[in-house]
């Protein structure tokens, strides 16, 4: 394991790959807090044509500087991805174009350009080819330690301009029209974080693959954006995953690749795809599972106010029935049996109930409960018959709902507000808060 | 007279149609001023052609006889409550600190004075409990007094707010009102884009209706009458509409 990380042919994929994804996972929180995920698909793709010009111009006119080859793809995917922007911007401004639109336009004309280049390639330079070929799909079984150090140092370069200008960022992605207000000049801004964003991109190709290059963006700020609200902590959470999701992706390719080569068949597995593959995982589970926002708390904490509802409702019909069997309360509520007999098996152990005699009754501390979830419906019927005018005939289905959503405070201040009345709209009586 | 506020001959286009049309008026200092006019009569863009947020196809808009740049750290803006994402990653008191940015300048960091600052105007917003709270769970009215709060910290002398009353209960309401004539009192002038047309003349000293072209602007006494109110709200006379456009196209290139 730790070879990974030293060993001298094997350190550089990995280091290199951590960096990269370090800068995109950064970039990534930035276009995903504007809102612009899709920016970063279209501008991966649109480096793609200017990879195969570099290389091909290299091929025919440097035929022999194979190891510069990297530079020129930097250069080549910079100046490709910027005309790309370009161009989607001159679309959406003067061409009066829909941004969506824009955006697959730029996509799918620089890719298909860039396809077709790379075949020509494929004819006139087959040896050079597979240094276009690799950045599709992304390729860190090649990287040396020169990739370590300019991939360290651009991404020390992302991580200390953030930190430079974090407070104006914040306010312009907050609130871009305030920021402009304040002289705080967005379109600066802008351009600096456009250049980095292009050049994270370019820089993270080489590892996950212009195909994939925007879910290594987006997947870490989602995922990060699960767990808090603090803006400096969706970075470096976003940060983090992206890292991580960096070392474990790559680790899966290069131990995919061993286990299934042959002595005869060296078999490589991409790295792109798996880094991409743990990044996304991570973000669906994170969607699903993170405490506050996840699906899974969520839709248990629907749940269990659905499940308060129903106690609520029961204590509030025996309330007023006394005492009634599971028959009855099943034939009233609309709820499924089994729910049903769990909610009374728990009211009964918290002290709400009793069985008597196969029927349920409430117990002492129970008539207290039930007396407040009726006070609260009662209490808000009048609100919305005297301080909102409605018909006296049209509140009880409102306050059917209100009644289990009502807190203390809202309760005492709705005291306040109708000076604690006695009789609901409908002459019934509120039963008093403090009645023991 | 001494202008705080002034335009000459403004015209401002969203792409093919007219916002504002030949729009000049002068407005002097220490005045709570109601901008009124129906939707898309140009209200909000006469405030952000002022910031500079939308750029004029000709004529001029100044503060204190001086290009908007000169006098930034004079003016808060209160944008509309629905320009922003609620959803955003940010506590309150971040959110009002941010008025103080602009001093700040690109590579600053908020001083302890900035901090007291910015409690001390969540204070007098009555939000001083909710500092620490994600901006989400703060209700419409919250949202509001937090950008009010946000305008205060910058200590400006101008206030140009954009509907700061819409989804807002009556109380903040009135409560952010006396806030702001207390603000008047202390020679602070105040612009708020306003649609409610009862609580027009109880607020205001000064008002311009508008619509399009600016129909009468002064006192709200003078101005605020049926004549000039049925001129602002009712249709616009057909010819006029159809030149305005055909001029905007023009411009644009489109015919």
């Amino acid at each position: 394991m730790i070879d990974y990380f030293i060993d001298p042919i094997l350190r550089a994929p990995t280091w290199g790959c951590m960096l990269m994804c370090l800068s995109s996972s950064l970039m990534g929180v930035i276009v995903f807090l504007r809102k612009k995920s899709l920016l970063s698909e279209s501008l991966s793709h649109a480096s793609y044509p200017g990879v195969v010009l570099g290389v091909a111009f290299l091929a025919s006119f440097f035929p022999f500087a194979e190891e510069w080859a990297f530079l020129v793809v930097l250069i080549g995917a910079f100046g490709s991805s910027l005309l790309g922007l370009y161009g989607i911007e001159w679309l959406e401004k003067k061409g009066k174009v829909f941004p969506d639109a824009a955006l697959s336009f730029i996509l799918s004309v620089f890719f298909g350009v860039g396809i077709v280049a790379a075949s020509a390639l494929q004819g006139s330079h087959p040896s050079w080819f597979k240094q276009v070929q690799m950045l599709i799909f992304g390729q860190a079984a090649t990287m040396t330690d020169i990739h370590i150090v300019i991939y360290g140092f651009l991404a020390c370069f992302i991580v200390l301009f953030l930190i430079a200008v974090y407070r104006p960022l914040q306010a312009v992605l907050f609130d871009a029209g305030y920021a402009h207000s304040l002289g705080i000049r967005a379109t600066w801004l802008e351009r600096s974080l456009f250049s980095l964003l292009l050049i994270s991109i370019i820089v993270g190709m080489r590892s996950v693959g212009v195909i994939l290059m925007s879910g290594m963006l987006i997947a870490p700020a989602v995922a990060a954006r699960q767990y808090t609200n603090r803006l400096p902590i969706v970075f470096f959470l976003s940060g983090l995953f992206g890292v991580g999701s960096a070392l474990i992706g790559h680790i899966l390719s290069v131990e995919g690749s061993l286990h299934w080569s042959t002595p005869e068949s060296r078999f490589s597995l991409p790295t792109g795809p798996f880094i991409v593959l743990v990044s996304t995982a991570w973000a669906l589970f994170s969607l699903c599972f993170a405490p506050k926002r996840g699906v899974v708390f969520r839709l248990a904490r629907i749940f269990a106010f659905r499940l308060r509802c129903l106690q609520e409702n029961i204590l509030k019909y025996l309330w007023k029935k006394k005492s009634s069997s599971s028959k009855d309360l099943h034939s009233l509520h609309r709820s499924s049996l089994f729910s049903l007999h769990w909610v009374l098996r728990r009211m009964v152990r918290h002290g709400w109930l009793q069985k008597k005699c196969g029927s349920y009754e409430l117990t002492g501390d129970g008539y207290q409960k039930a007396a407040q979830v009726v006070r609260l419906h009662r209490l808000w019927e009048v609100y919305l018959t005297h301080s909102l005018g409605r018909e006296v005939e049209r509140v009880h289905k409102n306050a059917e709902e209100m009644e289990h959503i009502l807190t203390p405070d809202l309760e005492q201040r709705l005291t306040l507000l109708l000076a604690n009345p006695k009789k609901d709209p409908h002459h019934q009586p509120i039963p008093d808060k403090y009645s023991l | 007279m001494d202008a705080i506020f002034h335009a000459e001959e403004l015209n401002v286009n969203y792409e093919r149609t007219p916002v504002l049309w030949d729009v000049s008026f002068s407005i002097p200092k220490g005045l709570l001023v109601g901008i009124v006019g129906p939707n898309g009569a140009g209200k909000s863009s006469l405030l952000k052609a002022a910031l500079g947020l939308v750029k004029p196809l000709s004529g001029k808009i100044e503060f204190l006889q001086q290009p908007i740049s000169r006098v930034r750290q004079k003016i808060a803006y209160v944008p509309q409550r629905q320009s922003v994402d609620w959803d955003f990653p940010i506590t309150a008191l971040q959110v009002v600190l941010m008025g103080r940015y602009g001093k700040m300048g690109w590579f600053g960091r908020p001083r302890r004075a900035d901090r007291e600052a910015a409690k001390k105007a969540l204070e007098v917003v009555g939000m001083a409990s909710y500092a620490d709270r994600q901006i989400s769970e703060l209700s419409g009215g919250q949202q509001q007094r937090l950008f009010l709060a946000r305008a205060f910290v910058q200590n400006p002398d101008i206030f140009l707010m954009d509907e700061p009353f819409t989804g807002v209960d009556l109380t903040t309401e009135k409560e952010i009102i006396e806030l702001l004539k207390k603000q008047k009192q202390e020679g602070k002038t105040i612009f708020i884009v306003h649609h409610d047309l009862p609580t027009v003349e109880e607020y205001f000293d000064w008002v311009m209706l508008l619509n399009t072209r600016l129909i009468a602007y002064g006192p709200t006494s003078e101005i605020f009458q049926a004549a000039n109110l049925a001129k602002t709200f009712g249709k616009m006379p057909t010819v006029f509409d159809e030149a305005a456009s055909l001029c905007a196209k023009k411009m644009s290139g489109y015919l």
